[in-house]
C-alpha cells in the first residue's frame, strides 16, 4: 500500500512540478506571481486535445507510431502554448511593470477569467474527452501496480525538468534569465535585451505548463475549462513549499506535494487531503520562512 | 456645493429611471439554473428544453394572446448567486420558475420565490429538503433522493445480492444527500467496507480509489455527477477493480461513457424510465434534435416542467394563487408521462429504475 | 507606467459611452448613467478624501478644509444611497445590499493589504469564521440573539487572525500570502466536512433576522438601512485610525520596514496589530452576511470570493478607504449589469478588469500615496527598464 500511494503521489506530483515551475521562473525574473499560469496549464491541455483530434486524418503509416504522434503533438501543444504565454506578458504585465504591485496581480486575473470563459464558450462547457491514443496496459510488480501512461509521466517529467535545467544553467539565453533574475538593471547595463528575457521566461514557463497539461489530458482522459483553478493553486502552493524562485525547488514542491496529497487521503480521510497539505506547508515556513530550497531571509514583498 | 446638488439630483433621476415597466404584452416565465460555469452543460440542457416549450406555445399564439418570453437567471451552481438570480426574476415580473438545477440553489432560493408567492418548479433538484420545507409554492418534476437511493439500495441488496460495498460521494448537497440516502436504505443487510467525501473538479482519485481496492467491495457506489464518476470509475478499472460501480441521475448521462471509456461497461444508475425511446416523448426528442442537438438527461424534465407550468396559466390565468392550486391539481401529461403533484409538491408515483450500461450505451434493466 | 494622458482621466465617461450604445443595455441606462456620473463625482471625491488624509503637516491648514469637505461629501452620498431603495425595486435593493457588505469586507482587507502592505489571499476565511459563528449561535444551537452574535463573531475572526499572525507575520511578502490563502481552505474544508457541526455542504440554514428594540428587520430596506450604518461606522473607524498614530506607523512600515524599525516602531506588532483589526471587521462582515442570506455554506467561501475582495481593494485605489468602497461597487453592480451578456458575462468582466488596470494602474480612485512613495516607484522602474 505504502509503496502504491508514493507512485501514485510522484506521478500527480510530476504534473504540479512542470507547473509549478512556470510560477517559479516569472517570478524569478518579475518578483511577480503569475496568477494566470494555471489558465495557460488549461490552454495547453485544450490545445493538446484539438490537436490529437486531428490525427485520425494523417495517413495510417503515421499513425500507426504512437509515440513519435504523442510526442508531436506535445511539441506543438507547448509551442503554441509558449505564443499564448508571451501575448499574456504583453498585454496584461508589460505596461504594469511601474505600478503599485498588486496591479498586475488584478489584470491576471482578469485574463485567467477571460481565458476561462474564452475556453469555456468556444469549446463548450463539458467535459472535453481525449481519444483513447495509447492502451494504457497496467503492470503489477510486488505489492504495486502502476500503468504504462503513468511511467511515461514521470518520465517525460522527469527528462523535461532536466531539459530547463541545461536550458538555465548552460545555454546563453539561461545565462541571461539568471542575469535578470539576480540584477535587472545591471543586466540591462551589460546590453541584454530585459524585455526579450522576460518574454523568453514567460514562454518555458508556458511551453512547461502546457506539457503537463497534454499529459494530464492523456493520462486522466478527460479535461475541463476549470481545470487551471485547482491546478493552478496547487503548483502555486508547491512552488512556494518548494522555496518561490529557486527550480530545483518546484519540482521537489512538486513531487512533496503529490506525495503528501496521496499519503494523507490514503492513510486518513480523502476528504481533508488539501488541509494536510497546507498544514505542512504552514509547518514547513514557520521552521523555514523561504521555503525548503529557498534562500535565506527570503524575498521582500 | 452646486455640483454635488446637480450629481445628487441626476443620481435620484437615474434612480427613478429604475422601475421598470411591467413588460406589456408578454407573459415572462424564468429559468434559474448553472447557465455559465462548472455545471453549465446541464444549464444550457435545461435553457434549450424551456426554449423548445415556449417555442411551440409561442407557435399556437401563445396565451391569451400573449407571447411568452423567457428571463434566464444564472445561478453558477452558487447558492449566493441563486437568491440574486431569484430576486432578479421576481423583479423582472415573472409568472414563474423552471429551476434551478442544483440543490444546493434551489434550496435558498426557494425562500425568495415563496416570498413572492411565484410557483417554483424544479427540473432536477432530487434533495428531499427542498420539498420538506412547507412552501406551497415549491414543485418538482424529478424524483426524490430517498427515493432514489432506496431504489438503488434495493436493487443492490435484493436484486444482486451483494454484501459488501463501498460508498463515495463528491461533497455537495445533492451528492452526499443521496450518498447518505442509498446507505440509510441498505440498513444492516450490506456492510459498507467505506464512506468517503471527493474533491470535485480534481482529475485524481487514486489515494482512495488504492484504498479501496485493499477493502475489497462487492461494488462501489457514489454520489455525485459524471465528470468525477466518469474519471472514478476510469481510475477504478485501471488499477484492476472490476467490480461494477453505480451511481444516481448524477452520472446518468452519455459523457459519463465517454469519460470512463470501456470501463463504464456494467455500471448502474437510478434514473426515470427511458423517455428516449417512449412514444410519448418521440415528438420532444425529434424537434430538440433538429433544434440543439442530442437532448441531455434533463432537457425533457425541464421541456415538462415550462408545459406544466403554461397550461396551468392558461387554466387559471395570471392570479397567484389561483396559478398555484392549478399547478397542485393538474393532472399532466406529457414527454414524461402522466404527473401529479402531491401536497408537498413531489410527484405523485416515484419514478425511479435502474439503468445499466451494456454495449456503450445506458439501458433500463429494471 | 505608461503614458495613457488620453485615455485616463475621462475613461469613465468612455466606458459609459461605449456600454450605452450597446442594445441590451440601453433599456438599463440606470446602470450607466450613475457610473458617468459617479465616475467623476468619485475622483473629485477621492482628490478631496485622499488630501484631507494626506499627512503632511505643511499642508495642514488645506486638509482640514478638505477633510471638512469630505465629511460633507460622504455624509451626502451615504444619504443618497439611502435613499435609493425608496425609489426602486427589491432587486436593486438586494444587489446594493450586497455592496455594502462587500464594501465593509473590502475596508477590512485594506487595513491589511492597503495600510500595512501585506497581500492576503485567504481573507474570506475571516467572512467564514464570522458567518459560521453567527450561524451556529443564532440558529444552530440558539445559544443567543443576533445582538451578541454579532461582537463573538468579530471576536472570534480576531481570535484566528492573532492566532494565524502571531507565527505567519513573521513571514515577507507572498510566503505570507500563501499561508493565508492556506488558512482560507482549510476554513472551507473544515465548514464542510464537519458536518455534525456546520451542516457540511448543506450549510446552516434558517438563521433568523435582527430585531432593533422589537423591530425585526425583515424587509430588505431596513436591514439594507442597517447594514449600510454598519458601513458608515467602519469607515469611520477605520478613517479615524488611519489618521491616528497607529495609521502613521503603519504607514511608516509598509513604506520602509528597517527605516521604521530603526525609529523604535515594532514592525511585527504593528503587524499584528493590523492583520487582527482587519480580521475583526472581516468577522463582523460575515455576521451580516449570514443573517442576509438567512443560510450559509461553504460554497460561498471558496477562494475565488478572497480574490474578488482583493481585486476591490486594488481597483478601488490600495490603501484608500473610498477605493475599497468603489471597488465593490464595481465588482457586484458590473457583473449584474452585464447579466444580458449571458455567457460572454464573465468573458467581458474578465477583459474589464485587464484593462482597468492596464489604463489605471492606481485604481480608480487612486492609491492613498506619499511622496516618499512615488520616489521609491521610480527607483523600482529604474530598476526594471
Amino acid at each position: 500500500m505504502f509503496f502504491q500511494h508514493l507512485l501514485n503521489g510522484i506521478t500527480i506530483g510530476g504534473g504540479y512540478a512542470l507547473i509549478a515551475l512556470g510560477y517559479t521562473l516569472v517570478y524569478g525574473v518579475l518578483k511577480l506571481i503569475n496568477f494566470a499560469h494555471g489558465e495557460i496549464y488549461m490552454i495547453g491541455a485544450y490545445l493538446g486535445f484539438i490537436l490529437i483530434s486531428l490525427v485520425p486524418a494523417l495517413p495510417p503509416a503515421v499513425q500507426a507510431n504512437t509515440m513519435l504522434v504523442i510526442l508531436a503533438v506535445l511539441l506543438l501543444a507547448a509551442l503554441l502554448c509558449a505564443l499564448y504565454g508571451y501575448y499574456l506578458e504583453k498585454i496584461c504585465y508589460r505596461s504594469l511593470r511601474g505600478a503599485p504591485k498588486l496591479t498586475p496581480l488584478i489584470s491576471a486575473l482578469g485574463a485567467s477569467l477571460f481565458l476561462q470563459n474564452f475556453v469555456m464558450i468556444t469549446m463548450g462547457a463539458r467535459d472535453r474527452v481525449f481519444p483513447p491514443v495509447i492502451t494504457n496496459t497496467a503492470y503489477t510488480v510486488g505489492p504495486v501496480t502502476f500503468t504504462f501512461l503513468q511511467v511515461v509521466i514521470i518520465s517525460s517529467s522527469i527528462i523535461l525538468m532536466a531539459g530547463l535545467s541545461w536550458f538555465i544553467n548552460q545555454t546563453r539565453l539561461g545565462t541571461a534569465i539568471r542575469a535578470v533574475s539576480t540584477d535587472p538593471y545591471m543586466a540591462s547595463l551589460l546590453g541584454i535585451n530585459v524585455d526579450a528575457i522576460i518574454s523568453v521566461t514567460f514562454m518555458a514557463g508556458s511551453f512547461l505548463a502546457a506539457c503537463a497539461g497534454v499529459l494530464i489530458g492523456i493520462y486522466y482522459g478527460s479535461i475541463n475549462f476549470t481545470l487551471g483553478y485547482l491546478g493552478g493553486i496547487k503548483a502555486f502552493t508547491a512552488a512556494v513549499l518548494g522555496g518561490i524562485g529557486n527550480c530545483t525547488g518546484a519540482m521537489l514542491g512538486g513531487f512533496l506535494l503529490g506525495v503528501i496529497e496521496a499519503l494523507g487521503g490514503g492513510y486518513f480521510s480523502t476528504e481533508y487531503k488539501d488541509v494536510y497539505a497546507f498544514f505542512i506547508l504552514i509547518a514547513v515556513l514557520v521552521f523555514r520562512p523561504a521555503g525548503l530550497l529557498g534562500k535565506k531571509g527570503g524575498e521582500r514583498a | 456645493m452646486k455640483k454635488v446638488l446637480a450629481v445628487l439630483v441626476a443620481g435620484l433621476m437615474a434612480v427613478a429611471c429604475t422601475k421598470q415597466g411591467g413588460g406589456g404584452d408578454l407573459i415572462k416565465i424564468g429559468v434559474a439554473g448553472p447557465l455559465t460555469g462548472e455545471n453549465a452543460a446541464f444549464g444550457q440542457d435545461q435553457l434549450n428544453g424551456v426554449r423548445l416549450a415556449v417555442e411551440e406555445w409561442n407557435a399556437k399564439g401563445g396565451i391569451g394572446g400573449k407571447k411568452i418570453a423567457i428571463v434566464e437567471g444564472d445561478d453558477q451552481r452558487d447558492p449566493k448567486q441563486a437568491v440574486t438570480a431569484a430576486n432578479k426574476l421576481v423583479n423582472d415580473g415573472v409568472i414563474g420558475v423552471i429551476g434551478h438545477f442544483n440543490s444546493n440553489c434551489s434550496i435558498p432560493a426557494s425562500a425568495v420565490y415563496n416570498k413572492a408567492g411565484i410557483p417554483q418548479i424544479s427540473h432536477g433538484s432530487t434533495n428531499p429538503k427542498l420539498t420538506e420545507q412547507n412552501f406551497d409554492t415549491v414543485f418538482r418534476v424529478c424524483g426524490r433522493d430517498d427515493q432514489q437511493g432506496k431504489v438503488a439500495a434495493d436493487y443492490v441488496s435484493g436484486t444482486l445480492k451483494l454484501k459488501k460495498v463501498a460508498v463515495l460521494h463528491d461533497k455537495t448537497t445533492y451528492g452526499q444527500g443521496l450518498a447518505d440516502e442509498f446507505k440509510k436504505a441498505l440498513g444492516s443487510t450490506v456492510q459498507v467496507v467505506a464512506y468517503e467525501g471527493l474533491t470535485t473538479g480534481e482529475k485524481d482519485y487514486s489515494p482512495v480509489v488504492t484504498k479501496i481496492k485493499s477493502l475489497a467491495p462487492e461494488l462501489v457506489f457514489f454520489g455525485g455527477v459524471y465528470s468525477e464518476g466518469g474519471l472514478l470509475a476510469k481510475q477504478f478499472r485501471a488499477v484492476g477493480v472490476t467490480v461494477p460501480f453505480m451511481g444516481g441521475d448524477g452520472i446518468m448521462s452519455d459523457e459519463f461513457i465517454k469519460i470512463a471509456g470501456p470501463a463504464s461497461e456494467g455500471a448502474f444508475a437510478t434514473f426515470g424510465p427511458d423517455t428516449k425511446g417512449a412514444p410519448a416523448a418521440k415528438g420532444f426528442n425529434d424537434s430538440y434534435r433538429k433544434k440543439y442537438g442530442e437532448p441531455g438527461v434533463y432537457s425533457v424534465y425541464a421541456y415538462d416542467a415550462a408545459n406544466i407550468l403554461l397550461q396551468s396559466l392558461q387554466k387559471a390565468g395570471s392570479d397567484k394563487k389561483k396559478l398555484l392550486e392549478a399547478i397542485r391539481a393538474i393532472d399532466y401529461s406529457g414527454a414524461l408521462g402522466k404527473v401529479q403533484f402531491d401536497a408537498k409538491g413531489d410527484v405523485k408515483v416515484s419514478p425511479y429504475v435502474v439503468w445499466k450500461v451494456e454495449g456503450g450505451s445506458y439501458r433500463q434493466v429494471k | 507606467m505608461p503614458e495613457n494622458g488620453l485615455l485616463r482621466g475621462p475613461l469613465f465617461s468612455y466606458l459609459g459611452l461605449i456600454l450605452i450604445f450597446l442594445p441590451f443595455l440601453r433599456e438599463r441606462v440606470w446602470l450607466v448613467l450613475p457610473i458617468m456620473l459617479g465616475g467623476r463625482l468619485l475622483h473629485w471625491g477621492a482628490d478631496r478624501i485622499s488630501a484631507s488624509l494626506a499627512l503632511q503637516t505643511w499642508r495642514e491648514k488645506a486638509v482640514r478644509r478638505a477633510g471638512r469637505n469630505a465629511f460633507a461629501i460622504s455624509l451626502a452620498l451615504f444619504a443618497v444611497a439611502a435613499l435609493i431603495p425608496f425609489f426602486s425595486s427589491g432587486y436593486v435593493t438586494d444587489i446594493l445590499t450586497s455592496v455594502v457588505l462587500y464594501s465593509i469586507l473590502a475596508t477590512a482587507l485594506n487595513i491589511t493589504v492597503g495600510l500595512s502592505g501585506i497581500l492576503v489571499l485567504g481573507f474570506i476565511g475571516f467572512y467564514a469564521v464570522g458567518a459560521y459563528t453567527t450561524a451556529l449561535l443564532t440558529a444552530k444551537f440558539a445559544l443567543c440573539g443576533f445582538w451578541l452574535a454579532l461582537p463573538l463573531s468579530g471576536a472570534a475572526a480576531l481570535a484566528c487572525g492573532v492566532v494565524l499572525g502571531a507565527p505567519a507575520l513573521r513571514l515577507k511578502g507572498d510566503y505570507l500570502a500563501i499561508v493565508t490563502l492556506g488558512f482560507g481552505e482549510i476554513v472551507r474544508i473544515f465548514a464542510n466536512n464537519l458536518d455534525s457541526f456546520t451542516g457540511g455542504p448543506n450549510g446552516i440554514l434558517g438563521i433568523p433576522r435582527p430585531a432593533i428594540m422589537g423591530w425585526q428587520l425583515a424587509s430588505p430596506v431596513a436591514f439594507y438601512l442597517f447594514v449600510l450604518t454598519c458601513l458608515g461606522v467602519t469607515l469611520l473607524i477605520v478613517t479615524r485610525i488611519i489618521g491616528s498614530r497607529y495609521g502613521r506607523a503603519w504607514i511608516a512600515v509598509r513604506e520602509n520596514e528597517m527605516a521604521a524599525a530603526a525609529i523604535g516602531i515594532d514592525v511585527f506588532r504593528k503587524h499584528l496589530l493590523s492583520f487582527a483589526l482587519s480580521a475583526f471587521f472581516g468577522g463582523i462582515a460575515g455576521s451580516l452576511f449570514a443573517v442576509k442570506q438567512g443560510f450559509i455554506s461553504p460554497d460561498s467561501f471558496t477562494f475565488f470570493e478572497s480574490v474578488l475582495v482583493l481585486c476591490m481593494v486594488v481597483l478601488g485605489g490600495i490603501g484608500n478607504p473610498a477605493g475599497a468602497v468603489a471597488g465593490a461597487f464595481l465588482l457586484v453592480a458590473v457583473p449584474e449589469m452585464l447579466r444580458d451578456f449571458q455567457l460572454y458575462r464573465m468573458l467581458v468582466f474578465g477583459g474589464v478588469m485587464v484593462a482597468f488596470m492596464v489604463f489605471r494602474p492606481n485604481g480608480i480612485m487612486g492609491s492613498l500615496t506619499f511622496a516618499l512613495e512615488v520616489d521609491d516607484s521610480r527607483d523600482e522602474r529604474e530598476g526594471l527598464p
